[in-house]
């Protein structure tokens, strides 16, 4: 089995099974919905509040669909043939992950565009936002995919997922909001945190997979 | 050090002689640290007698810090090495740094109140014990959620290890997300400590004493937990046996 088919596989699935990409984005529009109820929909409070909002709610539409990244698979038995394939369990992390985030969470960066118009942003302040968020989310899928991995298996492990994804996802929330806030004042530090995004996301993505593979070899043995 | 504890038999002799050493010590440490703190030092110029406060908050903050890292080198010693006995070290840390962290946030807002009039400020250093707090949590909430007792000593140890070479990140972000209202560091400077010696004599008394209360802690878990461990054992062959 090689990584692409992995990937073909893993993206294929995640497109058809459960809502495919509209389920996270479905839950992005209404977290952004219930966002100007609660905190009051004067233009001042939704335009500061806007971009820490929008990268909030995205991280929770990343979150929504973590608990069956890995459940199944090793309920199912799944885990135990990519265990046979031959390839290093970390590769198949990589193209497992990479293969549903692409499938699934490709639509987040353009809600966020949307959320970022309807919340009174800039045009360039919400190009920014999209773009961040486009940068942070193969990070956050990755960070979600470890405490997925980490709790494969666990009693309600969606309350352990969240528990542990959260901190972890913390620069990634601080660089992506930044941006976004940042360009609305016109300040020039919103390509500085568009750059630190990019930085943390290629960091984890490039490190997560170890650490996710090291999870399932825990599960196989 | 830790091959040579890694050996059951040789922690119970040592920590039969340390967890005493360590206990007394941590009592008479903290004992004349808080005497010299509350009563035989002097009130600050600014802060009057809040600044009693900082002899249990920073030796809070010190331990939380220091509890994270030591959880975290013996998570890799145990993932390693498979030492079990590091792992049991991991598993005892957990809740005591959490504690140190949740002690440093509560004397932390009670210092705060009066000094800067507000209970909490969303600043740099505030924030990052918060997370710290929250990486403990996350820990202790995933080896209580698997029942497998290796299998969650490894997830631990794998979280514990990603948490460890987050954290320098975590830490950065959140002084880039925030302007400095805290105090920066005031002992540990290259010119010399910039706190007062009457100050300073409390401080480092109730550090050493916090640690060596750690340290006793510790043991002392880790020392409970082989012990139920070996109940444990015990109650199950003599189970088999009838």
């Amino acid at each position: 089995m090689r990584a692409g088919a992995i990937f073909l596989r893993e993206a294929r699935l995640a497109f058809a099974g459960g809502g495919g990409p509209a389920a996270p984005a479905a839950f992005f529009i209404a977290s952004l919905t219930l966002a100007p109820l609660a905190i009051g929909h004067s233009p001042a409070t939704l335009q500061a509040a806007g971009p820490g909002v929008i990268c909030f709610a995205a991280l929770l539409a990343v979150l929504q669909g973590a608990e069956r990244l890995f459940g199944e698979d090793v309920a199912d038995g799944t885990l135990e043939t990519y265990g046979l394939s031959g390839l290093p369990l970390s590769v198949v992390a990589l193209a497992k992950v990479l293969g549903t985030a692409l499938a699934t969470l490709w639509p987040l960066p353009l809600v966020g565009l949307g959320g970022g118009i309807a919340f009174g942003l800039p045009a360039e302040a919400a190009g920014m936002l999209a773009l961040a968020l486009a940068a942070a989310i193969p990070g956050l899928a990755f960070l979600v995919a470890i405490a997925a991995a980490l709790s494969a298996g666990a009693r309600r492990g969606g309350l352990v997922i969240a528990l542990i994804a959260a901190p972890l996802a913390i620069p990634l929330m601080v660089f992506t909001a930044s941006a976004g806030r940042a360009a609305g004042l016109g300040d020039a530090a919103a390509s500085a945190n568009l750059l630190l995004t990019c930085a943390v996301s290629l960091f984890v993505t490039a490190l997560a997979p170890f650490a996710i593979s090291a999870a399932l070899k825990a599960r196989l043995e | 050090m830790f091959s040579y504890l890694a050996n059951p038999h040789r922690f119970e002799t040592f920590a039969r002689i340390a967890i005493p050493v360590c206990g007394w010590l941590a009592v008479a440490l903290i004992a004349a640290g808080l005497w010299y703190g509350l009563f035989s030092s002097p009130v600050d110029r600014f802060q009057g007698d809040t600044i009693r406060i900082m002899y249990v908050h920073v030796p809070s903050a010190w331990l939380a810090l220091a509890l994270y890292f030591a959880m975290g080198v013996a998570s890799f010693v145990y993932f390693i090495w498979r030492h079990n006995l590091a792992d049991v070290a991991a598993a005892s840390i957990a809740p005591i740094g959490a504690v140190f962290a949740a002690l440093c946030l509560i004397t932390g807002a009670i210092w705060g109140k009066p000094t800067w009039g507000a209970w909490w400020v969303w600043d740099a250093r505030l924030t990052s014990m918060l997370i710290q707090f929250l990486l403990f949590l996350g820990y202790i909430a995933l080896r209580a959620a698997i029942e497998d007792e290796r299998l969650a000593a490894r997830s631990a140890a794998i979280l514990a290890m990603v948490g460890l070479v987050n954290l320098p990140i975590v830490r950065f972000s959140v002084e880039w997300w925030d302007g400095i209202l805290h105090q920066g560091a005031t002992v540990f400077r290259a010119d010399g400590p910039e706190i007062h010696g009457s100050q300073l004599l409390p401080l480092a008394l109730m550090a050493i004493g916090f640690t060596l209360l750690a340290g006793w802690m510790v043991l002392y878990r880790m020392r409970s937990a082989i012990m139920a461990h070996k109940a444990a054992n015990l109650q199950r062959l003599r189970e088999a046996r009838a």
